[in-house]
């Protein structure tokens, strides 16, 4: 089925484009801080200012004491009844096993980690309490980084583990001892990931309320997850998920942030049960940045075995992820298990073979963010193409349509056991390099070089697995998405998906999908989601899988509305169902006609009318699983873990000013395939807005901690995000290759932000090329970086040329 | 973060401003407040009590007397760089204020403000230090005026004394023949600058550059006054590139920035060399410009 | 202590703290939950309100400055009925996705277009640089200020 338009969304009761921009527009979106019941108290974190210490004692008499203070809890206060977090992920036996609490007890691991909680009649009073808090730390030596952290003697975070590795996997597929020893030669290189944050606009924030009378909780988040929170919540507090409603509210970004289940949010739950308020934590921009979630943070040692004729042989990589403490859930190990599991990426590489190890630093825990694993496992294997195709002097395009998986080898298995059944990599490469009218471009770019200019061309691709089986990353869970789908006896429509917004359009989107099933106007259809009460369960929005899944569901519960509806019709007509034509919200057979509302109506208000034997109602709990997936690895270690593949290819042209080191991004062109397209604009600004986090990702975004382990990146002029006008628009092309599930979707959000950092590093690396000592093997290629490269290989400054690119 | 409690003294004159400054031991200044409460918000700063100041509206005037310009303290960032009066008379602090942050933090931040808070990457500390301005401080027991140079002793610091309220600074009136450029380099617009620079030069009729002064931000804890490593260009009628690069290494030889997080000593020394180049470049093209 | 304030056309009275920013008092003593707070550093522009006609950020104004001040708040400008130019040209131009920053966004493009007559794309990346957004990229932003400059310009 094919979906595809460049039509505006219209017809939305809204007026508006989509059905969510009216609230957003003005002012009355229902965020997570805008909810304010009476009597609401506010939570404040007292949090840990040591990087690693025991923690002997808090002594928090002064702060109760304080005007507007209801309670101060520590953690030995709340362990006596509060449960563990843990990773769940007993499947892979070299995860050492962990569980943590919701405030930290004995010690602490981070700065930034939680270890009390002031309760008051506002943040502010909250505040005031914290400073009143005295805590007596013994100070423990502390590792910053994976170096420190895996050196003979090191501190351990946690002393009954051998040393600080939370998870040490190897991999081995193909003969990759063969591969090396007959190539004619191996590429090497060390690549550096650095340290950024997914930093969505809202941070995280929960309001928990508790009734005790009749044992039932109420918990709002700012969660990509409500199902997966309300089963962690169930697990701490010892509430069953029944007595348990978690509401996700609107939601100011996510990008993966938000997939987690956060201590504060069990923090609040907790309290809520202990004190007769209700009670938010609204993170601050200060705890975001430097006691939330951060992420990417990788050391890859890769090597890349070829034939002198550019056909790859092997692939190796040694990943060193530093995870930060690892007591988050889902665990920040899942995304550098995805790092191993991609990094063949659309080439046909049997021969692959690494080894990870997850470390566990004094940091801010690491966790997903947009691409989770796979831009780094992406940025790897695509320098290394470039680097093969510089030492051979062969073109890149080339050398990665020599190695792309061909056309007739479709559907290809990796090496790690993906089941790549997608559009053609060399056509959707071709189709790229026809729309930049690559050779010619690459003359412009030489003819400037020769004239002394930094001027680069990058290219990049990628395949992108979507929609995974969460079992393999999170220990539970599974590939599917529940909706319900009710047709009202009105003949309009209410449907809850269990995947949840933050800023997608899930609501114009699912709508559309459902409208054009039952030929009704969009208008006609309500979509809920994020609240744990309105579908009995979800997979929550994540790796690209709304469309695929939310989508998929949709369609199959409509479509299921609709064949009732068929049925009901052609009783009510007395013809046969396949006479019926449901056509403008209208069943027809022959002259007789019934519209949509006349046959909703028979099933709840004239239900005499229904078929014989037939249940009244039109309404059902419909659970889409494609079927296609793995939940855990195989006995070789293979684990098809997507429902389905993403593809995209990118290429950058960039300027450097020698003297700054600023790049200039002059061009940027996308190919993107996902699938069957449901709503151009809001796929569109998917990719855009992909992109803008690029752009930061490799020029503009970095955290820092010092040697001691103090964050130095604490607010958003030192964390710098893009901002209007630092990037040209890109060009954007769609290819729409249909996958196998229902609609056809392969998922739109992450492709952009795994393949444009790797298209902007080989652009500068080509404008650098010509330098000796310029291998461009870091994520980070923010100016100053830039032009401590230039400094090492001898270009000096020169003031007079000034600073335009 | 929220901030931390204060008593609140709203001041109608400046002899409130000063008897509610000598008041209190730890009392602020709130102006245009696009410093100080940042600060306050990370509970950095903790005043027992702010000092409200935006009510003494004879504290926004410009005044012109003979051949120099003062201006109160409270003018706006925003009024400096587009009030059509400013821009004419002090057109390097219009050039400087239009550089800070965005329209919503210069619709507020003051000129007094900012030169009391004395960031040292801040571009109006500098640009008045290049005019080799005077800094007007009032108390309780009458004004008096410091050179410029006197004002900030290091990061965040001043010779501002207790009880003692910044009401205006003084500069000499762009004349024809005077050629300014403030210029700087921020990862984004409207960030904190790592490096700005100040120039000004008086070129005479016959095309002599007869006086310069050149100032940097974000080289030092205070602004730096760089003229020696201009002077060469006294005396010059013609802007040569070799003039240009003699007076860009003495800068980087006489200048020992810090490193952080954005960016290491020698890469703000780069920078300062190529920001000299650009604002004696743009100033000396603009002597030539009719007022 | 007591402050009183027109706000979107009405006369408000508050009672708050001396160190209550503004953007709480809207939020939190007037339920005026359409400014949002994102930063408290007045670097993303997500709380920009307008005070006597101005951009500012009502995370930086401490509750008694408002005291006789003329506050538009996101809540006065258009409604759900009658939506202003603005909000009307950022949803045709999709430019908003998660909405956080979007209050921000129209009330800094209300003093722009006030302020320049005739933007070009330049100016409105310029003016608009002070409003963070991590969703959209900006494209469908200034073609939306874009587009309502130029249909300004035609009339």
């Amino acid at each position: 089925m094919s979906v595809t338009t460049s039509e505006p969304t219209t017809g939305t009761t809204t007026g508006t484009r989509r059905k969510e921009d009216l609230r957003f527009l003005t002012g009355q979106g229902a965020y997570l801080g805008d909810y304010a019941p009476a009597d609401l108290l506010h939570i404040a974190v007292l949090r840990s200012t040591q990087a690693h210490a025991l923690l002997r004692n808090i002594d928090a008499t002064s702060a109760i004491a304080l005007p507007g203070v209801v309670a101060v809890f520590t953690g030995a206060e709340l362990a006596e009844s509060a449960g563990k977090f843990q990773h769940h992920l007993a499947a892979i036996p070299t995860l050492r096993q962990i569980e943590w609490d919701v405030l930290a007890i004995e010690k602490v691991k981070y700065v930034g980690e939680p270890i009390a909680a002031v309760v008051a009649e506002s943040r502010y009073v909250a505040e005031d309490a914290l400073d009143l808090i005295e805590v007596d730390y013994d100070e423990l030596p502390a590792v910053v980084d994976v170096e420190a952290a895996l050196a003979p003697g090191a501190p351990l975070l946690y002393e009954d583990w051998t040393d600080n590795l939370l998870l040490q996997m190897p991999g081995a597929h193909g003969d990759v001892d063969a591969a090396f020893s007959e190539a004619d030669g191996v590429i090497r290189a060390r690549f550096h990931n650095h340290r950024i944050s997914g930093m969505p606009l809202e941070g995280h924030g929960a309001v928990a309320e508790f009734d005790a009378s009749t044992g039932r909780l109420v918990l709002r988040a700012s969660t990509q997850a409500p199902h997966m929170l309300r089963g962690t919540i169930a697990q701490i507090t010892g509430l069953s998920e029944a007595q348990i409603q978690v509401i996700a509210p609107d939601t100011g970004g996510g990008f993966g942030v938000k997939n987690h289940a956060m201590r504060e949010e069990a923090l609040a739950a907790v309290i809520a049960m202990r004190v007769p308020h209700p009670v938010v934590w609204e993170q601050d921009r200060v705890e975001h940045l430097t006691a939330g979630i951060q992420s990417r943070e990788q050391i890859h040692d890769a090597e890349l075995a070829y034939r002198s004729d550019g056909r790859v042989l092997g692939l190796r990589a040694r990943i060193t992820a530093d995870i930060g403490s690892p007591e988050l859930y889902i665990i920040g190990a899942a995304p550098a298990v995805v790092t191993t599991g991609v990094m063949p990426n659309t080439y046909d590489i049997p021969n692959y073979g690494f080894e990870l190890n997850c470390v566990v630093t004094n940091k801010c825990p690491i966790g997903g963010y947009r691409g989770y694993g796979q831009p780094q496992a992406i940025f790897t294997i695509e320098r290394l193409m470039d680097m093969l195709a510089a030492e051979l002097e062969m073109d890149p395009a080339e050398i990665r349509k020599l190695n792309n998986v061909a056309d007739d080898a479709m559907p290809y298995t990796t090496a790690t056991g993906a089941n790549l059944d997608t559009g053609s990599f060399n056509q959707q490469l071709d189709h790229l390099l026809e729309a930049i009218d690559y050779s010619t471009l690459r003359e412009q770019v030489e003819a400037e070089r020769a004239s002394g200019a930094l001027v680069g061309l990058g290219i990049a691709q990628m395949v992108e697995p979507t929609a995974p089986n969460m079992h393999a990353l999170a220990g539970q869970f599974g590939c599917y998405e529940m909706a319900l789908f009710t047709v009202h006896p009105d003949g309009h429509v209410s449907l809850s998906v269990g995947t949840k917004s933050q800023g997608q359009g899930h609501e114009t989107i699912y709508a559309k999908l459902a409208a054009e099933v039952l030929t009704i106007p969009i208008e006609h259809v309500e979509v809920y989601d994020g609240d744990t009460n309105l579908v009995p369960f979800g997979g929550g929005t994540s790796g690209s899988r709304s469309a695929v899944m939310g989508g998929g569901v949709v369609l199959k519960a409509a479509r299921q509305a609709r064949a009732k509806m068929i049925e009901i019709a052609a009783a009510m007509l007395g013809v046969s169902g396949e006479d019926i034509e449901l056509r403008d919200g209208m069943f027809f057979a022959g002259e007789a006609v019934l519209p949509l509302a006349a046959v909703a109506g028979a099933a709840y208000l004239h239900t005499f009318l229904l078929p014989p034997g037939m249940d009244p109602g039109i309404s059902m709990v419909v659970a889409y699983d494609p079927g296609n997936t793995s939940p855990f690895p195989d006995e070789t270690g293979k684990l098809d873990v997507a429902a389905t593949y993403a593809t995209a290819a990118a290429a950058a042209v960039v300027s450097i000013n020698p003297n700054t080191g600023v790049v200039t991004v002059r061009d940027l062109t996308l190919v993107h395939d996902c699938g069957n397209i449901i709503d151009e604009t809001i796929l569109n600004g998917q990719i855009q807005g992909a992109i803008a986090q690029a752009i930061g990702a490799t020029f503009y975004e970095e955290i820092h901690y010092s040697d001691e382990g103090q964050p130095l990146t604490t607010t958003l002029l030192d964390y710098m995000i893009p901002a209007c006008g630092d990037f040209p628009e890109p060009r954007l092309i769609h290819r729409e290759t249909p996958s196998e599930l229902i609609g056809g979707f392969r998922g739109a959000g992450e492709g952009a932000i795994i393949v444009t950092p790797p298209a902007l590093a080989n652009a500068v690396a080509d404008a650098l090329g010509h330098l000796d000592n310029a291998a461009v093997t870091q994520t980070n290629l923010g100016p100053r970086h830039i032009r401590e490269i230039l400094r090492a290989n001898g270009v000096a400054l020169d003031p007079l040329a000034g600073r335009s690119a | 973060m929220k901030p931390s409690s204060f008593e609140y003294v709203l001041a109608r004159s400046v002899t409130e401003a000063t008897d509610a400054l000598s008041a209190a031991e730890e009392a602020t200044v709130l102006a245009g407040g696009q410093s100080l409460v940042p600060l306050m918000n990370l509970r950095l700063a903790r005043p027992d009590v702010i000092v409200d100041i935006n009510a003494i509206s004879d504290l926004a005037r410009v005044e012109q007397v003979n051949g120099s310009v003062r201006l109160g303290a409270l003018c706006r960032q925003r009024t400096l760089e587009t009030d059509p009066d400013v821009r004419r008379v002090a057109p390097l602090l219009a050039e400087a204020a239009s550089l800070i942050g965005h329209v919503q933090i210069r619709n507020r931040g003051t000129l007094g403000g900012s030169l009391a808070h004395a960031d040292p990457v801040s571009e109006l500390p500098t640009a008045v230090l290049a005019l080799d301005g005077e800094i007007e401080l009032t108390s309780g027991d009458g004004s008096r005026r410091i050179g410029a140079r006197d004002l900030a002793v290091g990061a965040l610091m001043t010779t501002i004394k207790p009880g003692e309220l910044l009401t205006g600074v003084v500069v000499s009136a762009h004349r024809p023949g005077d050629g300014v450029s403030f210029v700087e380099f921020a990862r984004r617009h409207g960030d904190f600058a790592l490096v700005g620079i100040a120039a000004v030069l008086h070129r005479d009729e016959a095309g002599i550059c007869t006086s310069a002064r050149l100032a940097g931000a974000g080289l030092a804890g205070t602004p730096t006054d760089l003229t020696p490593s201009i002077e060469a260009i006294v005396g010059a009628d013609v802007l040569s590139d070799d003039l240009l690069r003699t007076i860009s290494d003495g800068v980087a030889a006489s200048v020992d920035p810090w490193s952080d997080i954005h960016g290491s000593s020698e890469y703000r020394r780069e920078l300062a060399q190529v920001l000299v180049v650009e604002a004696i470049r743009s100033a000396w093209a603009r002597t030539e410009e009719q007022p | 202590m007591s402050v009183s304030f027109s706000l979107n056309g009405d006369s408000v009275v508050v009672e708050a703290e001396p160190r209550e920013l503004f953007a709480d008092v809207l939020r939190d003593r007037l339920g005026m939950t359409g400014t949002h707070v994102a930063c408290e550093q007045g670097a993303c522009g997500t709380c920009t309100v307008l005070v006597d006609g101005q951009a500012v950020r009502s995370c930086l104004l401490f509750a008694p400055q408002l005291e006789g001040c003329t506050v538009t708040s996101i809540e006065g400008v258009g409604s759900p009925g009658s939506l202003h130019p603005i909000q009307a040209a950022l949803s045709e131009h999709h430019g908003l996705q998660c909405g956080f920053c979007t209050p921000g966004v129209v009330l800094t493009a209300i003093e722009l277009l006030e302020t320049e007559p005739d933007p070009d794309r330049e100016t409105i990346e310029r003016w608009m640089s002070g409003n963070l957004c991590r969703c959209t990229g900006y494209t469908g932003i200034v073609d939306a200020i874009a587009a309502v400059a130029a249909q300004r310009s035609a009339q």
